[in-house]
């Protein structure tokens, strides 16, 4: 199971809301965080999210048996470890 | 998280060594409109080959201080073509890691930010970089003595979340450096489990306090 947490804070809502639009991926939430949930991949298209880049490349805040393959300008790749 | 009290009341003052009063003066008061509010002529109490020197400070607001220590006859000290007044640097030493020592000074709104962007571009040491960075926006340039300094607006105020996400980030940070192979990738591998652990309880202690204040 591929697990990313994301902050929920104003400039990070894009971020869950743009990786929810993957019918394959659930976004609930634990605590404060957005628990971000896939069987397999998760993809997020940081042009779609609208995040600057300081927001963008501080928007993970955990990842459970799970390991990031892309964290660019273009998109963020998070796969089962 | 620390149960220590807390009961600093911010910056009294920070001080560097100075080569370049004249310049300090002109950058900090003249240029910035930062008062001079204290100095100290300390005629033969310094060190034996420069017993002389001035110890002075400009007003940075909220009562804290930026300090200087000028020693006459003082010449500044090989080390590098890098750095500043205070530390030089050899040439392969990036700069990433030279900039991460600077001293950043708060405004509270865009207008404060712009009027102190103005006042630095039209003199010798314009703005070189404005960055909104997540929740602030910064203004930074070199001053004569080469220290960084960076003026800073919150772009919102942070929040009670934010405070939970820093401990749980410095927690993990502390249990990762001090295990064999510290790396990003531990890092949040290791936040994930605090935040199984301890996010849900303190959405609940929050909640519950909000009830208790209504």
């Amino acid at each position: 199971m591929t697990t990313l947490f994301v902050l929920d804070v104003p400039e990070n809502t894009a971020v869950a809301e743009v990786a929810g639009r993957d019918p394959a991926v659930t976004v609930d939430h634990v605590g404060p965080y957005f628990r971000i949930v896939s069987d397999s991949h998760i993809v997020i298209d940081r042009r779609a999210t609208g995040c600057r880049h300081a927001v963008w490349y501080s928007s993970v805040a955990g990842l459970a048996q799970s390991r990031i393959t892309q964290w660019d300008k273009d998109a963020m790749r998070i796969e089962p470890r | 998280m620390s149960e220590l009290q807390h009961t600093v009341k911010g910056v009294d003052h920070v001080a560097y060594p100075t080569f370049d009063p004249a310049g300090t003066v002109k950058f900090y008061r003249d240029v910035l409109g930062f008062p001079v509010v204290h100095s100290i002529c300390a005629a033969g109490w310094g060190p034996e080959k420069h017993p002389d020197f001035i110890h002075f400070f400009f007003d940075i607001g909220n009562d804290d201080r930026l300090a200087f220590f000028y020693y006459f006859g003082l010449e500044p000290f090989d080390g590098g073509p890098q750095g500043d007044s205070y530390s030089r640097f050899a040439e392969d030493v990036p700069i990433f890691f030279i900039r991460s020592r600077h001293l950043a000074i708060h405004v509270d709104s865009e207008d404060d930010l712009m009027e102190y962007r103005r006042r630095l571009d039209g003199s010798a040491w314009p703005v070189e970089m404005q960055i909104q960075h997540e929740t602030i926006e910064s203004i930074y340039t070199h001053d004569p003595n080469g220290y960084m300094i960076e003026i800073t607006r919150a772009l919102r105020p942070v929040t009670p979340q934010e405070d939970l996400d820093a401990n749980l980030t410095i927690d993990a940070l502390v249990d990762v450096v001090t295990g064999p192979d510290p790396s990003m990738d531990a890092l949040l591998t290791r936040k994930a489990e605090l935040i199984t652990e301890r996010a849900a309880a303190w959405q609940q202690q929050q909640e519950s306090k909000e009830v208790a204040t209504r």
